[in-house]
């Protein structure tokens, strides 16, 4: 009897061992942890070539990846100078390669403005051919660069807004110097020529950053275009100037007429998301 | 007279050989075991979480907030590398709001509202997700063909600290180039990572179709819609070791 008892200990206790190291696998399995995965063969997973954002010993600052020299133009920027076409490339989404009309002068697109007696002049309507792809476009960028503050309609109550408001009526030190983004379906905007929406995307105002850095010229000029849908969206709009599938059963005797025809069908599409 | 033999094998031997016998057996497929979940790259890999300088949490800005990723990432979509922001971008909004916090205090040292041997320096962000030097990942042609940023990444909306999730080893890359369609979607949804795939309204407005339009197979669609490699070009060496 006792000898039995004997050898279940022992077969148990190696039973145990032997399931030990599983049982700890599968909880570092499940665990996070701080320091990086364990690389037994360390092969070239690290070299000492250079890749984006990786610290560098050659500069002072460590970065390896330069910052922007002020003065100086990015590559992608020269292209749209060089370039003479105005249309997004269809096949390629990502594209930032709107590229101008050889009639445009360059400052108009870049800068948004046109220099008259050495002063500069904002341009009063967008430089660049607009498409309904290219409000879309706009629509795609808004939404993730002015649609946190500004709300996704444009009506300066995004989330963060929103997040903001309840941190200061919560009394929170964090809700800092925080002021309501401008509606951009108002007035302010309204009666801005679209040179100067541009500077403001371009440049900042106010509280609000510049988003130079962040947004390639053409989108930036997308985004006015959107701007200007989502003015047109939130005005009542007369039945006559709607697109065909919109109008009401008996269309008025005018046909539709505007500046942008991209620009319609954008405002359409806003108004019914919005509906 | 009988001569007692110099040696005899005792009694245990019997039993012991017996036990020798069943170890042989067994260790080598428990070894197999124990290295093939152990040493697997869902073991090594996933799960790598370090202690960033500033303790930024994705699950209130990305989640909560809803900043979409481009909004920081912002070259992702036309470069292959998802760059981290530069101090800039956390100032856009945290000049006004939580300006004072202590938690900010190296985003502040590195635009130059700190001491002033800080100033101009870059944050010490550590990279989570990372390939080997070999490996030539491009962040551009995978958005571009509407992969999703949840397929390698996970959930990073409901990250407070973000972590490794998906082991990004060499076999699991070539499961998604055997057979891409099922991890593609509509290119304007790839930031999307709440995206329902059985929502048909959104399905028809991010095709430009029309619902009674939509494919059976949006996967077979979007790898012909996206111009998708062949499974034979996706699966070359020199695809991403070039």
């Amino acid at each position: 009897m006792l000898r039995i008892h004997h050898h279940f200990m022992i077969g148990g206790s190696l039973l145990l061992l032997l399931i030990l190291p599983l049982m700890i696998i599968a909880l570092k399995r499940h665990e996070r942890s701080a320091t990086p995965r364990l690389a037994i063969i360390q092969d070239m997973d690290k070299m000492p070539y250079l890749k984006p954002q990786r610290k560098s010993d050659l500069f002072a600052d460590g970065r390896g990846m330069r910052p922007h020299i002020p003065g100086t133009l990015a590559r992608e920027d020269f292209i749209y100078i060089n370039q003479a076409e105005t249309r997004l490339h269809p096949n390629n989404w990502a594209a930032t390669h709107v590229v101008l009309n050889s009639k445009v002068k360059y400052e108009k697109v870049l800068y948004g403005q046109v220099l008259r007696n050495g002063q500069g002049d904002w341009v009063k309507s967008i430089p660049i051919h607009v498409t309904p792809e290219f409000v879309n476009r706009g629509e795609l960028k808004f939404d993730v660069y002015c649609g946190p503050c500004h709300g996704d309609n444009g009506k300066g109550n995004g989330l963060v807004n929103q997040y903001v408001t309840h941190l200061r009526a919560q009394g929170s030190p964090d809700a800092g110097t925080w002021v309501q983004p401008t509606d951009l379906t108002g007035p302010a905007v309204k009666y801005m020529p679209d040179g100067q929406i541009y500077g403001v995307v371009t440049n900042g105002i106010a509280a609000m950053a510049a988003y130079k850095d962040q947004i390639p010229v053409v989108d930036r000029w997308a985004i006015v275009a959107y701007v200007r849908a989502l003015e047109l969206a939130s005005a009542p709009v007369p039945a006559g100037k709607l697109p065909v599938q919109d109008r009401p059963a008996s269309p008025p005797g005018k046909a539709a007429s505007a500046a942008h025809p991209g620009m319609q069908v954008a405002a359409a599409s806003a108004a019914r998301q919005t509906q | 007279m009988s001569e007692k033999p110099s040696f005899v094998f005792p009694k245990w031997i019997n039993k012991a050989t017996l036990g020798l016998l069943a170890t042989l057996a067994i260790a080598p497929v428990y070894l197999i075991i124990l290295l093939g979940y152990g040493a697997n790259a869902r073991t090594l890999n996933v799960g790598f979480s370090p202690k960033q300088p500033v303790p930024f949490s994705h699950a209130l800005h990305a989640g909560k907030l809803g900043i979409n990723c481009y909004y920081c990432h912002t070259d992702v979509m036309r470069a292959a590398f998802a760059a981290l922001p530069p101090t800039q971008t956390c100032l856009n909004c945290h000049a006004e709001i939580a300006p004072n916090s202590k938690k900010l205090q190296p985003i502040r040292d590195s635009y130059g509202l700190g001491p002033a041997s800080k100033a101009g320096l870059p944050v010490p962000w550590i990279k989570v997700n990372d390939e080997p030097d070999y490996v030539y990942f491009n962040h551009a042609a995978h958005i571009n063909a509407g992969v999703s940023c949840l397929t390698c990444h996970g959930r990073v909306n409901e990250m407070t600290q973000v972590y490794q999730a998906k082991p990004l080893n060499m076999a699991w890359c070539l499961a998604c180039h055997r057979n891409p369609g099922p991890n593609l979607r509509p290119r304007n949804e790839v930031t999307n990572l709440n995206w329902n795939p059985n929502n048909k309204v959104q399905l028809a407005r991010d095709l430009g179709l029309k619902e009674s339009q939509l494919p059976k197979n949006l996967g077979k669609y979007l790898v012909k819609k996206y111009k998708i490699a062949s499974t034979k070009l996706l699966t070359d060496c020199q695809t991403c070791h070039h």
